[in-house]
């Protein structure tokens, strides 16, 4: 019982000390402390501001496998062989309870820290859990996908649904009294498209879906994050990297702290330093990730597909061969890039010979949606008013369409909040869930 | 007691913070209007900045990488395994203070290595560290320094070399060991053999005759590290990883 003590003593001082002080200012002020979208989305939310959640021992789970695509066994180059089998996780309590699916952002597997972060959170709170890869995460594309090509809502989310039907029937034992669904970023997106899947089919018969900080129009979103890494650094001698810089501010942080240790909090007492970086070295930084999600899919989509536009047919790859030339074409091709040199004439080739890349932005975003969203009362978004993600008009619209079932809060960045106490209560009352204690 | 307190401090801090979500007050804020872009091409910062960092010596690429990927496949098929079976069968105060005993032996060559560097107020550090800990923690079992406020630092000999300057030379990514470099290599064997030399409560001479405590030692290490092969989720991890392993000894060298 210690640590709750402790925990409540943080909550009491942050209560005090901290939070008020904006409460001040304006009594409905929204106590979620970073103002900076930039910094938020990189940050997150301080421990102290965090819910309870239980620990990691505390939690009956395991990771399952399926084979679901047997026919690439012998025809992936053998350094795939990690993710030859389709994994995800399954966390499952006691007794009868809702079971939650999860979907991940890009690039993420199922045990990403905001997966950790959201089955902890509903465990928690008594639902079983099931974590899923998203469809563009290195593992999903070779294991689980069959055209390994994702950006096309409606088929990743497609196969999405054929992966949460085969776990159900896997785990036919587990007593499950209703089945929920949610994901965050571009796993909130497709949630909204299993969601709409499953009220026609009606295979699994989702209760409730929440989608956290979907993008609303999936090309701004991506053309966002691509314009993320064209900003410009003034105080970088030419020459040197931002990497480099970013090292170097890193080590004069930690020389006069006199001591080296990375981890969370440091982040938050690094950004209040005089090596703090700048909205555009913040931004850099998202878009960095990003670029190299973007790389692993045009990659890996390219090789699976024998596109040749990175990797030659015909060239062996084993254990020992260097893929750090593949990595440099695949890095210098953004998502943009990717979208009109791979998913664009795959796209058209599969499902509209002359189909416009509007049209294809119009049938993978939530514009495809409008109606069903429109009357999907069991159905909620959580977004930021200052999410990086978005662009003019998109809140005006996810307005429109849901009233009420918009849950919007005044900053957080991209997923900067949602760990944040109040987000977190939010979540759990939608899904009419208890708080963990 | 404390459990209706902190459902009255959770009410409080829902309390005040339930006005704030009903939506729908809140325009949207531009925040890509803060930045300021250029196209010019030597502002393609991302791009040069990572093919800067594949830059790096790796003359025996080839061979790192077919023991990145047998060191990937001993962790999933051997090493995890049976770290999950340690986890299962010892109890956890026992299990921490193994962690402990020989996070206290490893103090020895942090304090040769911090006197070589003339780190004067590190040594003694880790000196009043070892000390506390080998005799009021019982041989290292109970980490007391780090309860009055000595939190443990880590220096090794690569550091040393690395603080007089010798560059870290070719990467190397060791069977079982994982990622280092011929510096870094050069400077495990030296701790160990010191380690062996100055034979702190006499573990390493005992350790020889018994050769148990060698496997308890691996477990523990394995136990302690929290490294996954797999875990950054991308065919090029073996580039990420070596990118990260050589700066992450770069920053530790300078602090």
């Amino acid at each position: 019982m210690p640590m709750k003590a402790g925990q409540a003593l943080r909550v009491l001082a942050c209560l005090l000390f901290l939070c008020a002080l904006p409460g001040l200012v304006a009594a409905k002020d929204y106590g979620y402390p970073l103002a900076n979208p930039f910094e938020a989305t990189i940050a997150g939310t301080p421990g102290p501001l965090m819910p309870q959640l239980p620990a990691t021992r505390d939690i009956k789970q395991k990771d399952y496998s399926f084979n679901l695509r047997p026919e690439r066994e012998h025809g992936l180059p053998a350094n795939f062989w990690a993710v030859k089998r389709f994994k995800y996780r399954l966390a499952r309590q006691k007794h009868e309870a809702p079971l939650i699916f999860i979907i991940a952002g890009t690039g993420a597997r199922y045990d990403a820290s905001g997966m950790e972060y959201l089955k902890k959170l509903f465990y928690g709170a008594g639902f079983h859990v099931v974590q899923l890869s998203s469809p563009t995460s290195y593992d999903f594309m070779v294991s689980a996908s069959k055209h390994a090509t994702p950006g096309y809502s409606p088929l990743d989310a497609a196969e999405l649904y054929a992966v949460m039907q085969r776990i159900r029937q896997r785990h036919d034992d587990l007593p499950v009294s209703d089945w929920h669904l949610t994901g965050y970023s571009l796993g909130a997106l497709e949630a909204a498209f299993v969601s709409e899947m499953d009220s026609q089919q009606q295979a699994i018969g989702f209760s409730r879906t929440l989608l956290i900080n979907p993008p609303v129009n999936l090309h701004t979103s991506v053309s966002n994050l691509d314009r993320m890494a064209r900003v410009r650094l003034d105080d970088l001698p030419l020459g040197e990297s931002f990497y480099q810089s970013l090292f170097d501010r890193l080590a004069r942080f930690f020389e006069r702290k006199g001591r080296f240790d990375l981890n969370e909090a440091m982040l938050f007492e690094f950004q209040q330093s005089r090596e703090r970086l700048n909205d555009e070295q913040l931004a850099l930084l998202i878009a960095s990730v990003f670029r190299f999600a973007s790389a692993d899919i045009n990659f890996v989509s390219d090789l699976i597909n024998r596109r040749g536009l990175i990797t030659q047919p015909g060239v062996r790859i084993n254990d020992g061969t260097s893929l750090t030339p593949y990595f440099e074409l695949a890095m210098l091709c953004d998502f943009n890039c990717y979208l009109r040199d791979q998913l664009l004439p795959f796209w058209q080739k599969r499902y509209q010979p002359d189909g416009s890349l509007e049209q294809l932005i119009h049938a993978t975003s939530l514009y495809a949606l409008a109606d069903y969203l429109r009357q999907a009362d069991n159905l909620a978004v959580m977004h930021n008013a200052d999410d990086i993600i978005l662009g003019e008009g998109d809140l005006e619209y996810l307005d429109g369409l849901l009233g009420s079932r918009l849950m919007l809060y005044p900053r957080g960045g991209h997923l900067g909040n949602m760990q944040f106490t109040t987000n977190a209560a939010d979540m759990l009352e939608f899904f009419h869930a208890q708080t963990y204690e | 007691m404390r459990r209706p307190m902190n459902r009255l401090l959770l009410a409080s801090a829902l309390l005040l913070a339930l006005p704030l979500a009903s939506a729908q007050q809140y325009e949207f804020t531009r925040p890509l209007e803060r930045l300021t872009f250029s196209d010019e091409l030597e502002q393609y910062q991302f791009e040069r900045a990572t093919l800067g960092a594949l830059k790096v010596s790796d003359p025996l690429e080839q061979l790192n990488r077919r023991i990145y990927h047998f060191n990937y496949k001993f962790d999933q098929h051997v090493f995890l395994p049976t770290v999950r079976t340690y986890r299962k069968v010892t109890p956890r105060p026992l299990r921490s203070g193994i962690s402990n005993a020989y996070a206290n032996l490893k103090e020895v060559p942090t304090i040769a290595n911090s006197l070589l560097q003339l780190k004067g107020k590190r040594a003694m550090h880790s000196t009043a560290r070892l000390l506390f800990n080998s005799i009021f923690g019982v041989a290292g079992l109970w980490d007391v320094a780090s309860k009055m406020g000595l939190e443990p630092v880590k220096e090794d000999f690569g550091q040393t070399l690395g603080h007089y300057g010798v560059p870290p030379g070719p990467y190397l990514m060791l069977p079982f060991l994982g990622p280092s470099s011929l510096r870094d290599t050069g400077g495990l064997v030296t701790d160990f053999l010191l380690e062996r030399d100055i034979n702190w409560l006499d573990y390493p001479e005992t350790s020889r005759r018994q050769p148990a405590l060698y496997g308890l030692e691996v477990i523990d290490t394995r136990h302690t590290t929290e490294l996954r092969y797999g875990q950054l989720n991308s065919p090029f991890e073996y580039e990420k990883i070596r990118y990260i392993y050589i700066k992450a000894r770069e920053l530790q060298i300078r602090d």
